[in-house]
């Protein structure tokens, strides 16, 4: 049969196999490179410190009394696991490129290491965290007193002691317990593999236990179903029907800032991270594990409420179901994973406090009151950050005892937890500043920090004393003075709320908005503005040389004397090899870097301190500060500049490209035109030569060959004058060499000119000329002659190329307000499309021989008639036909006759 | 899947996630009837859960694996 005194006794073994274990693993992690104690899964274990007694005693409680919420409390840090990716892998890339500590270091890290952000956080969180210690403690005061109250040997050498006597030892031995465990030695990185790889053992046992009675109720209740049934009969409300409303989401929220704002889990998940590609494997395995713990908390509640007498406390069912029905080494087992759950929490949270008071409180004040630390052996600050240490674990535990005192009579676990949590979900908004706010200022944090937890203890805190104090009580129930708005649970007239989500609404709210509202009012000094950017940007940061901002002037041994009293002369020695000791000062990357390993040691603004100091307060001066920070403004500046000079070059580049584009096609026209013209030239110098050679060698050639021949000389020297002629005529247009002179011309005049001139070679070819519609007359400014050449070659060609049955050209005129238009159209075969924009190039023929087979012109008449078309400001273009060509010609009325009209 | 892409599904499974087990979309379980004698909305939450669970541990094997190069771990002496 189980004993009080067999059950201390077993405790007491296994916290002597933690030791072993805690033992082993420190001696593994020096030796060797870790192997199984840096696997992945002993972080993801390890995390599990999340899980305490709360989650193994209380979260059954919880559910026996208000259904599906103990869930929240899981539901919460699985989010923030799920979504790693964002928050806590930039949690782990700061804290290891700045050596955090603590929650508390990040905080005053961040903002401009800030030593008064520091002992605020810290002294909220050792307030904030003593219900949760006190929590742990009533767990494990009420199994021992479950055990001793079942077993039929009575309390044994418990005789006589009372809740408060035992919770007092469990408390004292605690804090001895951990003492021992946790500041044997002061970390560089304050990581302490031994423990890690005890509380990873720890997480394995109570996740075991729970699930062995788990099994074991679901099979002394015949399954699930048979549960809920039994359960439902008996009036449980089993539907959670009221669970999902504030009350669920404030859990959640409270949850979230748990897993992140714990002293504990920051110091597990982000400080003792020596990779952060565990996170990889955590962001899965934990949120499984808490799905296993969880698993079968429902039904052991459920099971607990109709099999167990009335009056009995839910908190205990897991351990007082197998006591009920015998079955001793299951109970034992459920002792030892609950006593577990709340040994691994109690040695984690503790360490983690006591670091962020020696290193936040004690050291800060001690560097200042004192000249010489330590100043013959070398071990001074070393010494005293592990007697701080130590003294502040036995300070956290009595708290956490004294809490306890105060509150004896309050029955429940949860509720004790959520107080602890709301407490420390203060840091939330500044640590969610911190990472991704750049604009965030330490007064704005200090503040919010500051605002919320006075809220926090005012209507959270302070109510949880309402049962053991009148006083309170009377408070909760009158306000202050009689002040009813400022009663605890009712701020600001805010009656009818659940306490809980009435304080973590106000209490969040207020914070957030002094973050926000200050931080927007307030300036950031230049060592903030840096830290910032050093946060927010930290997977921006290629390098990871932080700026220092200790001047190099201190000589190598002053340097090495501090490292060797904080860190220890192995480590120191280490960190100066290659240094010489007595020669120049060494450089400011080095200075940095000692920093950054003293902060590992003592936090980011006791190690600036302290360096600062001992390089006879040389801090460097912001100004130095900011000229770095303007030499890199000018780089940024001038490569700016660089980049839009060559932009600048690259379209010059561009443009000359396309001048040079332009001049080769120009140059290609100018080839082809001469090869043209050649090939024109050639064609009657060739006939002309060989028929004037037959001349002169053949001399019976008959009289009237003779004559033949001549005359082909002849028309064919005609054709050549004709064709230079031309040709010369029309670069003398286009270079616009020939004075030209425009006079108001009777445009119709002109036109009947022309016609009269066609009308020979109409007749000739039997063409018909039809006269249509004729304008009176209409005076242009041009040229009569040059305007009659134009139109005899418009009518020329449209009688030359007319090879119709029934041969027509018509031609056309109007007067507009400001144009007079002539059409000259034919019924020949037209122009095929694909010549209609070339009609109007040189040398272009629509057909090589004329209409009756005679040899065409030279190509040049139409780009002639455009050209000075184009002179008289006039246009020349091919008109839309259904059939045959029709040529439009556009002239501007001369303006005086604009006017008259 | 690209790196951006795959960044924003691991952002939008979180959020999701979180709008999953919140009022209203977890009050559309919560009714009287169980399922394989188990209240719904306790089954529900606890798929929900799993399948969390499962799509971050595909997540987590797909995003980029990059440790800084100067910052590798490093051993204490």
């Amino acid at each position: 049969m189980l004993s009080a005194d067999f059950v201390i006794a077993t405790a007491v073994g296994y916290v002597g196999l933690l030791f072993l274990i805690a033992y082993v693993g420190d001696r593994r992690a020096s030796t060797s490179s870790g192997g199984l104690l840096r696997s992945p899964f002993v972080y993801t274990l390890a995390i599990s410190v999340y899980c305490t007694s709360w989650t193994f005693y209380g979260a059954v409680g919880s559910a026996a009394r208000n259904g599906l919420e103990y869930l929240a409390i899981y539901l919460g840090p699985t989010l923030v696991f799920v979504g790693w990716w964002f928050v806590l892998r930039k949690l782990v890339r700061i804290s290891h490129n700045q050596r955090l500590t603590s929650v508390a270091d990040l905080l005053s890290s961040r903002f401009g290491k800030s030593s008064r952000l520091a002992v605020l956080v810290t002294v909220i969180a050792v307030i904030g965290i003593a219900p949760y210690i006190a929590l742990q403690l009533k767990a494990v005061t009420s199994s021992i007193q479950a055990v001793a109250g079942a077993s039929e040997f009575g309390r044994g050498s418990l005789a006589g002691v009372d809740e408060v006597g035992l919770a007092l030892g469990v408390a004292a031995a605690m804090a001895l317990f951990t003492i021992l465990f946790g500041t044997r030695n002061v970390d560089a990185k304050e990581q302490h593999h031994g423990v890690v790889a005890a509380i990873a053992f720890e997480a394995v046992v109570k996740l075991a236990a729970l699930i062995a009675v788990g099994c074991f109720v679901i099979y002394a209740g015949g399954g699930f179903e048979a549960i809920f049934s039994r359960a439902e009969a008996q009036g449980v409300d089993i539907y959670s029907s009221e669970t999902f409303g504030n009350r669920w989401i404030a859990m959640n929220v409270l949850s979230v800032a748990a897993i992140l704002c714990l002293p504990r889990q920051f110091q597990i998940t982000v400080v003792e991270n020596s990779d952060e590609n565990h996170l990889r494997t955590a962001s899965w395995a934990f949120p499984a594990y808490l799905l296993l713990m969880s698993l079968f908390t429902l039904p052991v509640a459920l099971f607990g409420i109709t099999t167990m007498a009335p009056g009995s406390n839910p908190d205990m069912y897991v351990l007082t179901l197998p006591l009920a029905a015998g079955q001793e080494g299951l109970a034992l087992f459920a002792f030892i994973g609950g006593f577990s759950s709340a040994t691994s929490m109690i040695i984690v949270e503790a360490i983690a406090l006591s670091i962020m008071v020696s290193n936040h409180i004690v050291m800060p004040i001690a560097l200042r009151t004192t000249r010489g630390l330590g100043e013959s052996d070398g071990k001074g600050v070393s010494r005293l950050l592990l007697m701080s240490r130590r003294f502040s674990i036995a300070v956290i535990l009595f708290l956490g005892f004294f809490y306890f005192y105060m509150t004896r009579d309050s029955d429940a676990l949860a509720p004790i937890g959520l107080i602890s949590f709301a407490g420390v979900a203060q840091f939330l908004p500044a640590i969610l500043a911190a990472l991704f706010w750049r604009e965030a200022s330490v007064k704005g944090a200090t503040a919010a920090v500051a605002v919320g937890f006075v809220v926090w203890a005012w209507s959270m805190f302070l109510p949880s004393f309402g049962t053991s104090s009148t006083a309170v009580a009377a408070l909760m129930a009158e306000g202050p003075w009689g002040i009813s708005w400022l009663r605890p649970e009712a701020l600001f007239g805010l009656d009818g709320l659940d306490p809980l989500v009435h304080s973590v609404f106000w209490s969040l709210f207020l914070n957030t908005t002094t973050l926000v509202v200050v931080s927007l009012l307030t300036t950031q000094s230049t060592l903030e503005r840096l830290q910032a950017t050093l946060f927010v940007d930290v997977f921006r940061r290629t390098g990871r040389s932080a700026p220092n901002f200790i001047r190099g002037s201190a000589t190598a041994n002053d340097l090495f004397f501090v490292a060797q009293r904080v860190l220890g002369e192995k480590r120191a020695r280490a960190l100066f090899e290659g240094v010489p000791l007595d020669g120049e000062a060494p450089g400011r990357e080095f200075i940095g870097r000692l920093e950054r390993e003293l902060a590992g040691s003592i936090g980011a603004a006791s190690s600036h301190v302290m360096l600062s100091k001992v390089v006879s307060g040389e801090a460097v001066s912001l100004e130095e500060v900011m000229q770095m920070a303007d030499e890199t403004q000018q780089a940024i500046e001038y490569s700016q500049e660089l980049e839009q000079t060559s932009s600048e070059l690259r379209s010059t580049a561009r443009q000359l490209e396309e001048a040079n584009e332009q001049l080769r096609e120009l140059d290609l026209q100018k080839d082809e035109f001469l090869s043209q013209v050649s090939h024109e030239v050639r064609t009657p110098m060739t006939s002309i030569r060989s028929f004037s050679e037959i001349l002169l060698e053949e001399d019976r050639l008959a009289p009237e060959e003779q004559r033949r021949f001549v005359s082909t000389i002849h028309q064919e020297s005609l054709r050549l004058t004709k064709l230079l002629d031309e040709i010369l005529d029309l670069s003398a247009l286009e270079r616009g060499e020939r004075g030209w002179n425009n006079v108001p011309t009777d445009v119709e005049a002109a036109l009947t000119r022309a016609i009269e001139v066609c009308d020979g070679l109409a007749r000739q070819r039997g063409i018909r000329v039809e006269i249509g519609p004729r304008a009176t007359a209409a005076t242009v400014n041009g040229e009569a002659d040059r305007l009659c050449q134009v139109l005899i070659n418009l009518i020329s060609n449209a009688i030359k190329y007319n090879d119709a049955a029934d041969p027509v050209v018509q031609i056309r005129s109007t007067t507009g307000k400001q144009y007079h238009t002539i059409e000259i159209a034919d019924n020949g075969p037209g122009i095929a499309p694909r010549d209609r924009r070339r009609v109007f190039d040189k040398f272009w023929r629509g057909n090589p021989m004329g209409g009756d087979g005679s040899p065409a012109g030279v190509g040049l008449g139409l780009a002639i008639s455009r050209q000075i078309v184009a002179r008289m400001d006039g246009s020349l273009e091919l008109a839309p036909s259904r059939r045959g060509a029709c040529f439009r010609l556009k002239l501007p009325l001369s303006p005086a006759i604009v006017e008259k009209a | 899947m690209e790196r951006r892409k795959l960044e924003s599904a691991a952002l939008f499974l979180t959020i999701f996630g979180a709008m999953l087990i919140m009022p209203p979309l977890v009050l559309l379980f919560n009714a009287t009837t169980r399922v394989f004698g188990v209240p719904t909305e306790v089954i529900y939450l606890f798929v929900v859960w799993l399948a969390l669970i499962v799509a971050t541990r595909w997540f987590s094997q797909r995003l980029p694996q990059e440790v800084p190069a100067d910052e590798k771990p490093e051993e204490q002496g």
